[in-house]
């Protein structure tokens, strides 16, 4: 326990020796960084297996023909092999995928980073700032989740029209771009996550309270960030009750260009799920991309300078 | 480094945002509120569901109206469409110039009729049959939208499995121990203990829900009082002699409810002979029933004839340009276009002149051994009379009656006896 | 819940907490308008967002539910509590609650369990890290469409692959859509399939920010793995357990699209086996048009979505004040804050605040 942080390292024996010292910890076999026994990895196993058991029942659906599913219900475990064919015909599909993803895309990236942002403002001040009136107005915050979306909409609709935005995709960014979610969120983790010496020892250094917030609280709360950054995105990228009542099928969001699919007396269950796959496989780049960054995340927060 | 990098990161938020909200939400689509007609440009919007089939008809119309520009807003499934339709009517904006609307809203329409243009004219006098445009008729004789196509219904039944049951197989012989020209519901069930007693394994027909449709679909005043709009669905013999015939036939029903998975694999394991079959209602009996063999259609209804489903063409008094959406809505609605439209869709089309068409008359289904479709629903439609009156707690009404059903045919969880109760809670609940 | 979710935990603590900001106030030059205005600044967009998205339909449904009003025709009389005396004397209601919280019971309880054990499994040091943080968040990204187009096949009567699955060891079959107990079994396990792995990443989120020597100090005094667990990482990430309950309190008592999606018509049942308080909400005001009514549910669920969440709170503050092991994490917290404080004075004498202010988490030796 007498040995400098890394970021002491950091500072006063500059970047490389700092990596050292991490890789140096990495290695080093104090109780919590022993390698965890097989059952850890067995039971993980089983619950990811579970966990991706209907995202692959999707997949077999997508590889077969119509009438293979009509035949058997439950396919077999093996994909067949009509999944491109299925492809094309979700492009031949009389469906502008170009700008519905792109549309989608601007959502799920504004309303990322937008969440992101306010949330972690607000939760940095509900957590660690002291304020008149902060416990009622957290309260107030967790209890506005507590109204029942289902009956919003016919009064969001009206805010909508009034604001001549029905159609326009800041129809579905603006009520989404702070989120009470959000704000608890981060309000609780950078309580347990932020010691208050160091927003006073920035204070006392003379940061304003701005600066305060974006060196000391933002990088603290980056792997919260992080995660909520990604769960926004996903929410946002499935999303389909309110951009379909609000945008049309004009200026649509990718789920609901993709319900087209669904047109008809008869469910084309291989379109449908070709589409339903289609729309996933950017969510499934963001997850190698994102996945790497939440495990890195506490590691960069802390060496990175 | 650090300071710069971070400053060029909040300029290019900064920036994005700008030009986020300065350009790239609008898509391009200014709702019907924003056109402007100086020039006697317009741009009239279009709503649909399904498949209209009006792509190509929507083109056309444009080339030949030059000052008229056609958005066209399409929804995937009907209930899509209706939760946008309600909260816009709710919201008292934002629905289009020409609305397609399916017959199931029509009785919210009519309660609501202020909400939308009559559409009468003489340029569709004679256009459809009477019973078509009642439906969309108000009290006071208004006409609230163009029908499109109808869901004229008839039976279809499994050859192969009425021949392991000794019954007779080609479709007109069907039709005759149907009844003919004068089936009833009687001849109906009868013909199902004749299959059911041969014991062969399936049952007669899928689902008691299903029949209790096609049969309500008959009655003229089924739940409410078209004059006092007092609800009398609880006293009307009909609708309690269509429960009890129905549900006495239990042992003939395979006990499944229409839509769900069950009900859907039913069709690959042979599980029953007969289904009330609306025009629209064949593509899944061939979709669910890919390798499977015999379906065919015979050219009879019990108790004459039965429309279910169908769809309209709606202008709200929202929209700006009332007169031109009302043109469209015509010209769409033509026979000519209604045939162009049944090509791509396969919809039964509505117009008395489309039916008699040597287009449809001439059309066979291959899936259904080779049936004459068109000739058999043209014949189908001319035998429909009346279509149910539906008031504005029709569907509640009518829900409450298929949970009863279901209890009892699906669940077997009540007897029709006590399942009938939980319909009367169920009415009593609309208070 | 405000004395719940502010920082201060124990007196020791709170008197710590209290002390910061006022020495933050003398100690520096720094304008005291910046450290008054500030905080309201920070969380202001939520509010003026919230008043402009949030608060007008709040408002609007309270006037509705004060009113005879259809959905498409608008308002009508105004009937006082009318509305409210009718769905309170409606068994429809009663039902519908008695299935919210059958549901919300089997998914919630179990869910944040597994949740938190998962967690505590992906925290330690994996190999493939990336593989299986990601893994658990799978079912998140499958659009709701497939979700309930794949559990309606799995759980049919009939044909579904679960009932023939129990016929394969010798177990009748199950009426997943007809006995109202199991229809809920089916809807739950539908919500965690959906939400476990999400919980469970947020509560490593958490995990992840508590220093690893913490867990050192306790393996040198002989503490098993599961004692750490329950004395250390338990109450370490307890304002995020907090949150994670609330919300799926919230989110359990909302359920609406898993019910929703159930079977076609959608409604709850033949039976009303699965309708949910939200599941009548829409059908009183969509399918019935009585938009008053389905507003007047609408407040009594958020009500009654309150009282849960009061008594959540009040729960979590009993279980956690008769528990002895958080003695223990609040001695580490001190042990935890001593250093920091060591370390924010090392920190002072460098020239640049900014750098090293991300240090407290850097204490994870990962």
């Amino acid at each position: 326990m007498s040995a400098p942080s890394v970021p002491v390292i950091a500072q006063t024996a500059g970047k490389g020796a700092a990596r050292a010292a991490q890789r140096k910890r990495n290695k080093s076999h104090g109780g919590a960084d022993r390698r965890p026994g097989w059952v850890t990895y067995v039971v993980l196993g089983a619950f990811i297996l579970i966990s991706a058991y209907p995202l692959y029942f999707t997949f077999l659906l997508s590889s077969s023909t119509s009438a293979e599913v009509a035949q058997n219900p439950v396919p077999s475990l093996i994909p067949g092999g009509e999944f491109f064919t299925n492809l094309q015909r979700v492009f031949d599909a009389d469906i502008d995928l170009v700008k519905a993803t792109g549309n989608s895309l601007i959502v799920a990236v504004v309303t990322s980073l937008s969440v992101v942002f306010f949330s972690t403002l607000a939760g940095y001040s509900f957590s660690k700032l002291r304020f008149r009136g902060r416990g009622p107005l957290l309260v107030f915050v967790i209890a506005t989740m507590a109204v029942p979306t289902q009956l919003g909409v016919v009064p969001l609709y009206i805010v909508m029209r009034q604001l001549g935005l029905t159609g326009n995709l800041l129809a579905v960014i603006l009520p989404a771009m702070v989120t009470a979610f959000g704000v608890f969120w981060m309000t609780q983790y950078l309580d347990s996550a932020l010691p208050y010496e160091l927003i006073e020892a920035a204070r006392v250094d003379g940061a304003s309270m701005f600066r305060t917030f974006w060196s000391v609280a933002l990088p603290a709360a980056r792997p919260a960030a992080a995660m909520l950054a990604l769960f926004t995105f996903i929410t946002s990228w499935t999303n389909f009750f309110w951009p379909s009542i609000v945008l049309g099928t004009q200026n649509p969001t990718l789920p609901v260009a993709l319900k087209l699919l669904q047109a008809g007396f008869f469910q084309d269950l291989p379109l449908i799920m070709a589409g339903v796959v289609l729309s996933i496989i950017p969510l499934l780049l963001l997850f190698v991309a994102a996945g790497r960054q939440l495990v890195a995340g506490i590691m960069a927060g802390a060496v990175k300078g | 480094m650090r300071r710069s990098t971070r400053k060029t990161w909040v300029a290019v938020a900064g920036a994005a945002s700008v030009a986020l909200l300065a350009t790239a939400c609008g898509g391009g689509s200014d709702d019907a509120a924003g056109d402007g007609d100086s020039d006697g440009q317009i741009t009239l919007t279009i709503s649909t569901f399904n498949q209209f089939g009006y792509e190509d008809l929507l083109k056309q119309y444009e080339e030949e109206h030059p000052n008229i520009k056609i958005e066209h807003n399409k929804f995937g499934k009907s209930d899509d469409a209706k939760e946008q339709f309600q909260t816009a009517l709710g919201a008292g904006s934002g629905l289009a110039d020409v609305v397609g609307v399916e017959v199931d809203w029509l009785p919210q329409m009519i309660q609501y009729s202020d909400q939308f243009t009559d559409l009468t004219s003489d340029s569709v006098e004679g256009r459809w049959n009477k019973w078509t445009t009642d439906q969309a008729t108000t009290p006071d004789g208004a006409l609230l939208g163009y029908p499109t196509d109808i869901g004229p219904e008839a039976i279809a039944y499994r050859s192969d499995l009425f021949a392991a049951a000794g019954l007779p197989t080609d479709r007109e012989a069907v039709a005759e121990l149907f009844g003919g020209d004068d089936a009833t519901w009687e001849d109906f069930f009868a013909v199902g203990d004749q299959f059911m007693a041969a014991g062969t394994g399936p049952a007669f027909f899928d689902s008691a829900d299903a029949l209790a449709q096609g049969w309500i679909n008959q009655v003229e005043v089924p739940f409410e009082d078209p004059d006092s709009g007092e609800i009398i669905a609880l006293d009307n013999p009909d609708i309690r002699e269509i429960y009890d015939t129905i549900l006495s036939h239990e042992d003939q029903s395979a006990g499944l409810k229409q839509w769900e998975a069950d009900w859907t694999s039913a069709f690959q394991s042979d599980a029953f002979a007969v289904a009330l079959a609306p025009a629209w209602f064949l593509g899944n009996i061939e979709g669910n029933s890919a390798g499977v063999e015999g379906w065919d259609i015979a050219n009879v209804f019990p108790g004459g004839g039965g429309n279910w489903g169908g769809s309209f063409l709606a202008v709200p008094t929202m929209s700006k340009h009332p007169k031109e959406a009302q043109e469209l809505a015509d010209w769409l609605t033509a026979p000519e276009q209604q045939l162009a439209a049944f090509a791509v869709n396969g919809n039964f089309p509505s117009q008395i002149e489309a039916q008699q068409s040597d287009e449809l008359q001439g059309m066979t289904r291959e899936f259904f051994n080779d049936a004459p479709t068109g000739q058999i629903y043209t014949d189908r439609a001319a035998a429909i009379s009346v279509a149910p009156y539906k008031g504005e707690n029709y569907f509640t009404i009518r829900s409450g009656l298929s949970d009863a059903f279901n209890r009892v045919d699906v669940d077997k969880s009540m007897t029709p006896e006590e399942s009938w109760k939980g319909f009367e809670d169920a009415v009593a609940a609309i208070g | 819940m405000a004395t719940q979710t502010a920082p201060p935990r124990g007196a020791a603590p709170r008197s710590d907490d209290d002390r910061a900001p006022r020495k933050i106030g003398f100690k520096q030059t720094l304008g005291r308008w910046d450290v008054k205005v500030s905080p309201y600044l920070y969380i202001s967009p939520f509010f003026l967002l919230f008043a402009v998205v949030g608060l007008f339909p709040l408002l609007y449904t309270g006037w509705v539910s004060l009113h005879e009003w259809s959905l498409i025709g608008g308002q009508g009389d105004f009937v006082g509590f009318d509305n409210f005396t009718f769905v309170l004397g409606q068994t429809f209601f009663w039902k519908a609650l008695r299935n919210t919280l059958s549901i919300f019971l089997l998914s919630t309880v179990p869910q944040v369990i597994v949740a938190l054990v998962i967690a505590a499994m992906l925290d330690a040091n994996l190999r493939a890290k990336t593989f299986w943080r990601m893994g658990v968040l799978l079912p998140y990204v499958v659009a709701p469409v497939a979700v309930g187009l794949v559990f309606s096949q799995m759980f049919a009567d009939g044909s579904g692959m679960i009932n023939s699955l129990l016929g394969q060891i010798g177990i009748d079959p199950i009426g997943w859509h007809k006995d109202a107990f199991a229809s809920h079994i089916a809807i739950a396990s539908m919500v965690n399939f959906r939400w476990t792995g999400y919980n469970a990443l947020i509560l490593l989120a958490a995990m992840q920010a508590i220093p690893r020597d913490m867990y050192e100090a306790a393996t040198l005094d002989g503490a098993t793995r599961i004692r750490q667990f329950f004395s250390i990482t338990v109450p370490m990430v307890r304002p995020t357990m907090i949150f994670v309950i609330l919300t799926s309190t919230i989110g359990g008592l909302q359920i609406f699209d898993e019910p929703r999606m159930y079977d076609a018509t959608g409604l709850g049942g033949s039976n009303g086996q699965w309708k949910t308080v939200t599941l009548y909400l829409y059908e009183l005001g969509w399918n019935k048009q009585q938009l008053g009514r389905a507003a007047a549910v609408a407040w009594l669920l958020f009500l009654i979505i309150i009282l849960f969440a009061l008594l959540n709170n009040f729960l979590t503050r009993k279980i956690a004040s008769a528990d002895d092991m958080s003695r223990k994490a609040k001695a580490a917290r001190r042990e935890t804050r001593r250093r920091s404080r060591d370390l924010a004075r090392r920190v002072k004498q460098t020239s640049d605040a900014a750098v090293p202010a991300a240090a407290p988490i850097e204490v994870d030796p990962r």
